[in-house]
């Protein structure tokens, strides 16, 4: 009864980044086998509904993949594809738009608006926003004999080729902030969008990370991708059109099937073999061509091979691979009545009703100072949060303002807030311990104190429950978010891009370990946010390997340079259909 | 300028209008089971559901949030030795593990004397000789001639369309099983169980088995149920990973043969055309056009809600307005704790039992406290089952070596006093009892608690009206040929395109899986497709001697 398996393609994780890698070999007609270790495939895409009738996103829940060759390549649609498009964001620059600072509201101007446009690729006929997404997480790192610089550097080559003025070798080695000090004009603005690239993964403050965590926010910033923020079916409705798209093309999804070790045969990888408490037990299930690790680096390279095969120097550069910087904290409000802005922070035109849109508030934009000040307590000192709760900058959600036929609670006389989000110490290197934020009580009020600067009636009278979730609950469900850490592995300039998560590592091949490829948010360019990206790009190194054989449904990155001795992964066609 | 003029061609969404050959509403057990063999069969199958996720009952859900998943529906998978979908597709093989445990059902008592079902009927024997030797032997002996019924009559017929009461008294009469089941049929459970077992304590662990799923004790014409419930109840398997795994399998298996599911999808109305049924319109807009429509809803919300009484004779729709929902539904408490229950009894098996009762000391309490439920009370003689999900699957919980488990009791739609403020107090209530039942279960190995009470089933499950998780009371006039009427029980309804294969229709619910394999047959015979699938042997052995 305990038969092995065998297939072309063994994928190690039904997360966003696995399932989009199936759904890619699937439709190239290779047999795939994708193992997950939960009982349900999803990852960090996936809603629940905790308390009959009110449903929330655990962890992700915007979609910021607008952009993503995806759409057209698999063709989600055909597997049920909708949106919300009611729960769209706030566009910048378009309305009336306000920051909430400490001090109240403080308007963005046209200075900013236009500035924000600029650097997005809106101002140009044609716009260039789709190409500058495109450069900078759909494109794979270029070969290592290709010198990095500013005609290299994919979104560069977008700057020089659409807005020539902004094409400097500066670019390259901004902050985020720079990048806004010289286009934008307020100072509550600019912080706003530096948090809001901190929750998405590359910091407004980090070296030479301008562009990378410029565009992490706009990629979920409407119009940008026409207003991308809500999957209908939340975002694990996005999911199941991506799994579903890699079951119709044939991948064989097998779930509770945890694996134990990659098995490396002769210095390749040729199958795995599962735990024992896998659904059929401890089997082994065979890859021809390719097993492919969508599980977090740290474990694949740490406990699935470990020193069998590899040496202590790299295997302690994958211990040193820095967690930080992604860990959220994360509330969601059942409450009985609406929330309701304080006066001071009531824009003009605010209905009570209308009280949300799509993002709740982002307080307190004060100023960078006040952003450090939060970012040091998190990375700096590394300890629960000891700045006050007025303080603690934070990000919401308001469920509030989903289209009415696609509600959040159907549950009567209760209304789902949230999610909020707060940047919280990495357990794994918090000083006061890792458990140290399992006391939920205390957290929650922490979350609710700050959500209340801005919100009146978040009072006993009006709450019924908060649902609150730690960084070390998130790892526990979601191994791949290890650390709590929403990107997997953080997004600097030193694990971005080229070296993503290392150097030698970051054209997603395992060196010294053929038919071996990662495929994670954490061990792989472009990292998180459910973009479909990881899956784009390592389509072109297993093209190269000659591995993929797509049909004429493939087209390769405009800014992706083949590596040398090996297939190029654009297509044999006429040009002018071989790009976008 | 529109948005695809600024930032170039946007992703494409799923069409407004789209065409079908059959749209299933509902994606629960049966509109899966259906997708799943119309689909394969070539036809193009669009399934819809309400919820963001497919699978109706066949949920694991995150409850004990975060972290802790409970599998609440753990206990119903009885039919899984004869459902044909399980051979039909594959379902017992590496993508789905099913595990049976001997140790099936247990009683415990205060005194902590305990009774165990268990599968293998010597060692149920054994447990019951404690009481009496001659209860035992009778066990064995009713045991014998029930596995008979269930295995040649009642567990085949659950997926052969059905027969009127006198066409199967006649069928019945053809063979001495038959007889002994026409026999049963006429008595009330109370007097089958009654009439078996001399001892007490017996009598109330087979009234519970065989009524817990909703059979009022006292009611005649429904004795046939006692060995099919007392027999599959000792026979319940454990899906591996959670109910909703099931769920997955089937609608993988829909995908792979073409079909669509659409998640979030709630249907607005059933689009009539010459009174035909052509098609749904959902909630959001879009509309799917079908030849036909398959409804696994309950009776009010198919034809009152989406179809609407214009379409229907008089005759019908007070046929449809005289539907009757359950009688009681159940309030669950689910716990996540740091050991699983382990119960103060004389046996050690009970602790490794998928289920156990406790409360319950005799066959007067019990009635009583189910007298209690219907009259909308539950007073201080309460009992009902608890089962740790966890015993044999550790994948429900994130937390390694923690555990899930659920208590269940039988519990009214409408209590005197609100859920509201009843649901609190009962869950103290319930500690209490359990604690005293398995005294681990402290407040320091708890690590979360969350009730549901039939207000928030039917939250969830909108068609699990007044959280009756069968969709309708099962008494005569609602079984068999009457369910959910004579109109409809064939799964074909009077209006032209419809058919109804939810838990509503022959042959009900509890994941039997009957209604959407009898609805896809039907659908395939009218619209002259071929069937892929064959019937079993059990159903073929069946078929011909009673039906032929």
């Amino acid at each position: 009864m305990n038969k092995e398996e065998r297939y072309d393609i063994v994928i190690i994780g039904a997360g966003h980044n696995g399932t989009t890698t199936a759904a890619y070999l699937a439709k190239c007609g290779l047999s795939v086998c994708l193992l997950e270790e939960r009982p349900e495939c999803g990852g960090a895409q996936e809603t629940c509904e905790p308390i009959a009738g009110v449903r929330i996103q655990p962890h992700a829940i915007a979609n910021y993949g607008g952009s993503a060759p995806g759409w057209e390549q698999l063709e989600l649609w055909k597997y049920g594809f909708r949106m919300d498009w009611k729960a769209g964001a706030i566009v910048p620059f378009n309305t009336d738009r306000y920051m909430t600072t400490t001090d109240g509201l403080s308007k963005v101007t046209d200075k900013d608006k236009m500035g924000y446009a600029k650097i997005t690729g809106l101002l140009t006929d044609p716009p260039f926003f789709k190409d500058l997404m495109r450069a900078t997480f759909w494109c794979p790192p270029h070969p290592p004999h290709v010198e990095l610089n500013e005609n290299t550097i994919p979104f560069m080559q977008v700057y020089k080729q659409h807005q020539p003025d902004m094409w400097t070798r500066e670019l390259l080695e901004w902050t985020m902030f720079d990048l806004m000090d010289e286009y934008l004009d307020t100072e509550p603005f600019k912080v706003n969008q530096a948090w809001i690239a901190l929750v998405s993964g590359a910091h407004g403050h980090m070296e030479g990370a301008a562009i990378p965590a410029l565009c992490s926010v706009a990629t979920v910033m409407p119009p940008a991708v026409a207003m991308p923020v809500a999957p209908r079916g939340n975002i694990h409705g996005y999911y199941h059109a991506l799994l579903r798209c890699a079951i119709a093309h044939g991948a064989v999804v097998r779930t509770c099937c945890p694996v134990e070790e990659i098995i490396i045969e002769h210095d390749r990888a040729v199958g795995v073999r599962l735990r024992d408490d896998a659904t059929w037990g401890a089997k082994k299930i065979w890859a021809n061509k390719a097993v492919i690790s969508a599980v977090h680096i740290k474990p694949t390279f740490l406990e699935m091979i470990g020193p069998r095969h590899l040496d202590s120097g790299f295997l302690q550069r994958i211990k040193d691979l820095s967690l930080k910087g992604g860990s959220l904290y994360m509330t969601h409000y059942l409450t009985r009545e609406r929330l309701r802005v304080r006066p001071k922070f009531q824009t003009p035109g605010y209905r009570y009703e209308d009280y949300g849109s799509f993002t709740g508030p982002f307080f307190p934009n004060d100023s960078r100072e006040l952003y450090f000040e939060n970012v040091t307590e998190v990375m700096g000192h590394q300890r629960n949060l000891t700045i006050p709760p007025e303080r603690a900058m934070y990000g919401m959600v308001a469920s509030e303002t989903y289209a009415e036929c696609h509600p959040q609670s159907t549950r009567p006389g209760v209304y789902i807030n949230g999610p909020q989000w707060m940047l919280v110490p990495t357990p794994e290197y918090n000083v006061d311990g890792m458990d140290a934020m399992e006391d939920k009580v205390k957290w929650n009020e922490y979350m609710r104190k700050a959500l209340s600067q801005v919100v009146e009636n978040l009072d006993s009278d009006n709450i019924i429950q908060i649902l609150g979730e730690s960084p070390r609950e998130q790892e526990f469900r979601n191994t791949g978010m290890l650390g709590g850490s929403w990107y997997g592995l953080r997004c600097d300039r030193d694990q971005w891009w080229n070296e993503r998560p290392l150097p030698e590592l970051a054209r997603y091949r395992v060196p010294g370990i053929d038919g071996l490829y990662l495929s994670h948010q954490s061990s792989a360019h472009p990292g998180g946010l459910c973009l479909m990206a990881v899956g784009y790009n390592l389509m072109h190194i297993l093209i190269e390997d000659g591995i993929a054989e797509p049909g004429d449904w493939w087209y390769a990155s405009p800014w992706y340079i083949p590596e040398e001795g090996k297939i190029s992964a654009i297509p044999n066609r006429p040009s002018s259909v071989s790009t976008r | 300028m529109t948005t695809d003029d600024i930032f170039g061609h946007m992703f494409q969404e799923f069409p407004e209008n789209s065409e079908w050959d059959v749209v299933i509403i509902g994606a629960g057990p049966n509109g899966l089971m259906a997708a799943a063999y119309l689909a394969k069969a070539g036809l193009k199958v669009a399934l819809v559901e309400r919820r963001y996720e497919i699978g109706g009952g066949l949920a694991t859900e995150e409850i004990l949030y975060p972290c802790y998943s409970s599998n609440p529906h753990v206990i119903y998978h009885m039919m899984v030795d004869y459902m044909p979908v399980i051979k039909d597709f594959n379902l017992d093989g590496p993508s789905l593990l099913w595990i049976k445990p001997n140790a099936q059902t247990a009683m415990v008592f205060e005194d902590g004397k305990s009774l165990l079902l268990t599968q293998m009927i010597e060692d149920t024997k054994d447990s019951i000789s404690k009481f009496s030797f001659k209860d035992a032997v009778n066990f064995g002996k009713v045991m014998r001639s029930w596995r008979r019924i269930v295995d040649e009559i009642v567990a085949p017929a659950t997926y052969v369309p059905t027969m009127t009461p006198i066409e199967m008294s006649m069928a019945l009469q053809k063979t001495k099983v038959g007889q002994e089941m026409l026999e049963l049929i006429e008595q009330s459970p109370l007097d089958i169980i009654n009439n078996t077992f001399e001892n007490d304590r017996v009598r109330a662990l087979m009234l519970y088995a065989s009524c817990m799923w909703g059979l009022d004790p006292r009611e005649t014409g429904i004795g046939f149920f006692v060995p099919l419930l007392l027999d599959r109840g000792m026979n319940k398997c454990y899906c591996y990973g959670g109910s909703h795994k099931f769920a997955s399998a089937m609608g993988r298996e829909i995908i792979k043969a073409g079909g669509l599911i659409l998640e979030h999808a709630e249907v607005s109305k059933i689009i009539m055309q010459n009174r035909r049924a052509v098609g749904v319109e959902l909630a959001e807009g879009r509309t799917l056009r079908s030849k036909v429509v398959m409804s696994t809803l309950d009776p009010h919300t198919t034809f009152l809600d989406l179809v609407g009484a214009q379409h229907m004779d008089k005759d019908f729709k007070a046929l449809i307005d005289g539907w009757k929902y359950d009688k009681w539904s159940f309030y669950t408490l689910h716990v996540a704790s740091e050991e699983p229950p382990r119960y103060k009894c004389d046996d050690p098996w009970i602790n490794d039992a998928f289920m156990t009762i406790f409360g319950i000391e005799s066959t007067e309490q019990l009635l009583a406290h189910w007298d209690n439920v219907v009259a909308g009370k539950i007073g201080a003689n309460f009992g009902g089952h608890a089962t740790c999900e966890t015993l044999h699957d550790p994948h429900l919980s994130d937390k390694p070596s923690k555990h899930i488990s659920f208590f269940q009791m039988h519990a009214p739609y409408e209590i005197q006093g609100g859920w509201e403020k009843k649901a609190k107090e009962m869950e103290e209530a319930v500690l209490a009892k359990w604690q005293k039942a398995a005294p681990n279960m402290k407040r320091e190995n708890i690590i979360m608690t969350v009730h549901e009470t039939p207000v928030d089933i039917e939250t969830r499950f909108p068609n699990m009206r007044r959280g009756g998780i069968k969709h309708g009371d099962y008494k005569p006039i609602q079984l068999g040929s009457f369910r959910p009427n004579q109109e409809c029980s064939s799964t074909k309804t009077p209006i032209e395109g419809l058919y109804v294969c939810g838990a509503s229709t022959y042959p009900g619910g509890l994941v039997l899986g009957g209604p959407g394999y009898l609805g896809a047959n039907k659908v395939a015979e009218d619209l002259g497709v071929k069937k892929w699938w064959k019937t079993t042997p059990e159903m073929d052995r069946y078929i011909k001697t009673y039906l032929t």
